[in-house]
């Protein structure tokens, strides 16, 4: 991990400080509705098309939050939330 | 060997002897010299043999760019004697030959060479397939280069650095130099690294000079001299640079000096702008026998002479095609060196000044000519030379054949950062013809070769940093631009590869011992693009890692006609840009690990420690493995475990219930003031990660405890959990603010009143109570529990207190033969009562229902989201699971089966979780996770052991817990 990851408290800080928490999918959807293979859906499919997508990381080895950024995957490079490629 | 030691630009102290072994003889270097340099002097041509052929193999090149001088040093293979400082007592020897270099027995591979064309084990060896078995040892015998014993342990200490840099310049050479005091003089603070161990770079040791006729060695010494001077720079010498990569990131490493080569540091700095000056090495001529010893590139012969003042031969034939070169002739001559002649591959367009210095001294100079042959067979005796048409030729006598057909500009950090690289006809050079943000490139590496001309491009790249950096720079640069504009452009450059009329034995890639033959072969196959012949011939694979072959491929291969590309394109660069030890990756052996505040204590007790995770437990107290005395203590009169290891936490705010049901599978509105609460989490799945207990140590504050895998990721887990709600919380880890001391044993109650006024008596502090008091004036946390299946009392202590009561209890106790219990004693009790242990009990698909906790859920809190909810309600009564049930062994006298011994029936059809002798039961008892059907009370379950021989173990599901079903130990 190479690439640096802004932290909003810490501002931009090695990879290595971080946890990945995966692609960001909303909060956990209302519970009454849901099948076994929604449920799984949800818990554990990713779309991981190449390209940005919204992230969850965790400063681990630094202030202790979750946040998310925008990283285009193609290049393992953040995007700025303002950049147009952010916009799904 | 005498050395010249006269010269301004020595490096070494000839009056500082070093004495070292090479094989069986004595040989005796100077300080400030390198393995490479040290065997030169000491007449040592042949430095070792090539890979295939056997071939004898010598100084070429001084910077590590071929695999030529790959020696052992001190039992370490494979280490390049050209890079390697020297140092008292070291033992060197040769690889890859016997019995010595200069007479390998191995030689005659060179005459079966027509036996190996390229791509010889994809084509030669692959059918029929039946031969290949037998063919490989051969190969690995004969094949190869250095021996690395089994039992390897690599020397040397290594540690690892992360210096903070606005600025990173790789090479510190004039141009590198002239970057970083442009950068720090405006502000910035610069990194620099320097592969070899002096500053100066390609003007450092050269006596030539500019029109204002100051030695280039004087200038750059004054540079050298500001550089050092300067505070906001940090110039890392004998470091290589191994890799470029995004945001900035550049990796290094720093080799040792004397006495001790091999400890190293590696770095890695992470600066807003990159200045990559990493200069030129040569390009090599090809002609057949390229590689004799006794041929070398200029550089090579030029330094040996003014850093190390060896004279690199007597009498010397140059074929070069670049001013460098006659440059080096006339010096050579000066120091002494007889030059038999001059060939230089251009017709036109040298340096008038140089032409003129050569008639001076009466060293002919061949226009148009080239060396097309070396003779000689473990040195060279002689040079053949030719006019370009072919028509004229003459040999000449020489032992020193200084040959190189251009220079090729080092831009494997600049690729490595992303840079695109294009030929450009003028210099014969491939440069980047656009370069990533922030990324700036100046000096040799852009074909510039004038003093002034490579100084000013590295200013012109420092104020471009400083740019970067945000610091105003557009007057300077303004100014700058124009001075470059005055001074020499880049120089031009010759494209010539290979002399004419040769090629059988003209080595384009030394470290694998392929030819421009096997080039052709391969283009005969076929193959068209230097990225695919490049592999099919091997060339450029090997440890100096394309530094010989690099440039020269796609020249030959573009020349040929055989490639579809309207340019050369060069092959790809990759990380690591020079041969790495993975120790040095390593860096330094951090085991980090933790000691309870007990540690001691425990040992002095006779604590049998062992490594769980992160922490050092206490597993037994004895030498019996089943720490027999230890339960009985427990369960007939009172012991003490160090469970300072559980996870600890404070949580609090107005939303920390909210976050506590979250996590919780249980109700967790509910929790009293004066009670523990047990409960468990479960991840999205339902499967159970954690267990503890929980209490409310006031109004919204609450402490609990998770058990000891899960105390680092706790933190992180309740965060991700409730990231997308806006609660009002605090979380404060204290695992190691606390130590906790669990009593337990009938006579628990009796200890403890012993050292506390607190009344703790059953009606005081019943079972599962919550009490906060004093011992001995330390503010305790106590709480009623049962894993032991006995009277117990959980002290939560503050950690500097743990030595003082957890002493305190032991003189308490003494009277009623209180004695500390370990792990393994813990194990065997909890299973007696079937109490789980997280990963002994369950692994990562076991739900709570599996493990029969499914009574620890409160299904009826769906607003709280709780974490595995879903799931729990989805496969309460799912068919097909493992249910977790309690055994017997059939044959009460039978041992207890191993731990994750297989339950099976044709097929597995579950796992033993952990079994262990029952001193209360006098036989042994397990728990088991099996499949449902098996599950019931009186099924048989047939166990098999490791080692068992096809000897299966009988065993029957049996009511639990084996150990006082009614719990009314736990409640007296
Ligand atoms: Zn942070």
């Amino acid at each position: 991990m190479a690439f640096t990851i802004t932290c909003p408290i810490c501002g931009p800080r090695s990879g290595y400080e971080f946890r990945y928490g995966g692609e960001d999918k909303g909060p956990r959807p209302d519970p009454a509705d849901m099948t076994p293979e929604s449920w799984c859906d949800y818990a554990h499919m990713t779309d991981s098309r190449p390209g940005v997508q919204k992230e969850w990381w965790y400063h681990r080895a630094g202030c202790g939050i979750w946040f998310t950024i925008y990283r285009d995957t193609t290049t393992n490079l953040e995007v700025s939330p303002d950049s147009p490629e952010t916009v799904a | 060997m005498i050395r010249l030691n006269h010269l301004p630009t020595l490096r070494i102290n000839p009056g500082a002897p070093r004495s070292f072994a090479y094989g069986r003889r004595r040989l005796q270097g100077v300080e400030g010299d390198t393995v490479a340099t040290a065997l030169f002097a000491n007449g040592v041509r042949v430095f070792g043999r090539s890979l295939k052929y056997h071939r004898p193999r010598g100084l070429y090149s001084l910077d590590g760019e071929s695999s030529n001088t790959l020696v052992n040093v001190n039992g370490v293979p494979n280490v390049c004697a050209e890079t390697t400082p020297l140092a008292e007592g070291m033992r060197v020897s040769s690889q890859n030959a016997f019995p010595t270099p200069d007479l390998d027995l191995l030689g005659f591979m060179d005459a079966l060479s027509w036996a190996m064309p390229a791509g010889f084990y994809y084509r030669v060896l692959h059918k029929p397939a039946r031969l290949w078995p037998l063919a490989v040892p051969v190969i690995r015998k004969m094949a190869g280069v250095g021996t690395l014993p089994p039992d390897f342990q690599a020397p040397g200490r290594r540690d690892e650095i992360y210096p903070a840099a606005d600025l990173c310049v790789i090479g510190a050479g004039v141009a590198g130099m002239s970057a970083a005091l442009a950068a720090a003089e405006a502000g910035l603070r610069v990194v620099v690294f320097e592969s070899r161990p002096w500053p100066g770079g390609a003007f450092e040791y050269r006596p030539g000079a500019a029109r204002d006729g100051v030695p280039y060695f004087q200038k750059t010494a004054e540079l050298i001299a500001a550089v050092q001077a300067s505070p906001h720079i940090r110039l890392f010498l004998n470091a290589p640079v191994i890799g470029v990569y995004s945001n900035g990131l550049v990796t290094a490493f720093q080799r040792g000096r004397p006495p001790h080569p091999f400890d190293e540091r590696y770095i890695e700095v992470r600066a807003a702008s990159l200045v990559v000056t990493t200069g030129c090495i040569e390009r090599p001529l090809l002609f057949d026998h390229n590689e004799r010893p006794g041929v070398m590139q200029a550089g090579c012969a030029h330094r040996l002479a003014r850093t190390w003042g060896i004279l690199p031969g007597h009498t010397a034939v140059f074929s070069v095609g670049h001013d460098l070169g006659l440059e080096v002739a006339a010096d050579l001559f000066d120091l002494g060196v007889e030059i038999a002649a001059v060939a230089d591959l251009r017709q036109d367009g040298m340096d008038p000044a140089l032409v003129d210095a050569l008639s001076q001294r009466r060293i002919p100079l061949l226009r148009g000519w080239s060396v097309t042959k070396a003779h000689g067979r473990n040195r060279v005796t002689k040079a053949t030379l030719a006019g370009a048409n072919g028509r004229f030729r003459k040999t000449l006598d020489c032992d020193l054949l200084v040959a190189s057909a251009g220079l090729t500009p080092v831009t494997g950090p600049l690729t490595l950062a992303g840079a695109r690289l294009a030929f450009d006809e003028h210099t014969g050079f491939f440069l980047p013809d656009s370069l990533p943000p922030r990324v700036h490139t100046a000096g040799r590496l852009t074909g510039r070769q004038n003093w002034h001309a490579v100084a000013a491009s590295g200013r012109l790249a420092g104020l471009y940093a400083a740019r970067d950096n945000g610091i105003d720079q557009a007057a300077a640069i303004d100014e700058l631009v124009h001075e470059l504009g005055a001074r020499p452009g880049p120089a031009r450059g010759t494209q010539f590869v290979i002399a004419p009329g040769s090629g059988k034995k003209a080595f384009i890639c030394f470290d694998e011992d392929a030819t421009v033959k096997n080039v052709d072969q391969a283009m005969d196959k076929g193959f068209d693009v230097p990225e695919l012949i490049k592999r099919f011939a091997s060339v450029g694979t090997g440890p100096g890692q394309g530094g010989i072959p690099g440039h020269n491929l796609p020249l030959y291969v573009h020349q040929s006609g055989a490639s579809p590309d309207a340019h050369p394109r060069p092959t790809t660069v990759r990380v690591p840009l020079v041969p790495t030890f993975l120790a040095t990756y390593a860096g330094t052996r951090l085991d980090m690990s933790k000691r309870t505040p007990l540690h001691a204590l425990q040992e002095a007790d006779g604590g049998r420690m062992e490594r769980l995770g992160v922490w050092h437990r206490a597993r037994r107290f004895s030498e019996d493995g089943r720490s027999r005395e230890e339960i009985l203590a427990v369960r007939t009169a009172v012991g003490m475990l160090d469970a300072s290891t559980l996870g600890k936490f404070r949580i609090f705010g107005p939303d920390a219930v909210k976050v506590l049901d979250r996590v919780y599978v249980g109700d967790m509105t509910r929790v009293p003031r004066t009670r523990a609460k047990y409960s468990a989490m479960c991840n999205e799945d339902g499967c159970l990660t954690d267990d503890g207990v929980i209490v409310r140590t006031s109004d919204n504050d609450y402490y609990f405890t998770t058990s000891t895998g899960r105390a680092g990721v706790t933190v992180e887990w309740i965060r991700y959990h409730t990231r997308f709600d806006d609660w009002d919380f605090g979380i404060v880890n204290l695992t190691d603010a606390y130590g906790v001391i669990n009593l337990a044993g009938p006579e628990a109650r009796a200890v403890l009143q012993r050292v506390t006024d607190a009344d703790v008596s059953n009606e005081a502090f019943p079972y599962m109570g919550y009490r906060e008091f004093a011992v001995d004036e330390i503010p305790v946390r106590a709480m009623r529990l049962g894993f032991v299946g006995e009277l117990s009392f959980e002290l939560h202590v503050p950690a500097s207190w743990m030595v003082h009561i957890w002493s305190l209890l032991m003189k308490a106790g003494k009277d009623f033969g209180i004695r500390p219990f370990g792990l393994e004693a813990q194990n065997t009790l909890r299973l007696e009562k079937c109490h789980v242990i997280i990963g002994s009990e369950s692994e990562q698909r076991t739900t709570l229902h599996d493990v029969g906790l499914g009574f620890l859920w409160h299904r009826d809190k769906p607003w709280a989201k709780t974490v595995g909810d879903v799931a729990l309600r989805q496969t309460e009564h799912q068919p097909g699971r493992l249910k977790l049930v309690g055994f017997r062994m059939a044959d009460p006298s039978a041992a207890p089966p191993k731990d994750g011994s297989a339950i099976v029936d044709r097929r597995i059809r579950g796992y033993v979780c952990a079994s262990r002798y029952s001193f209360t039961l006098k036989e042994p008892v397990g728990l088991a996770l099996v499949e449902e059907p098996l599950s019931a009370k009186g099924s048989s379950l047939d166990i098999y052991e490791n080692g068992c021989g096809g000897q299966l173990a009988r065993a029957e599901v049996s009511e639990t817990p084996f150990y006082d079903p009614e719990g009314r130990r736990l409640r007296v």
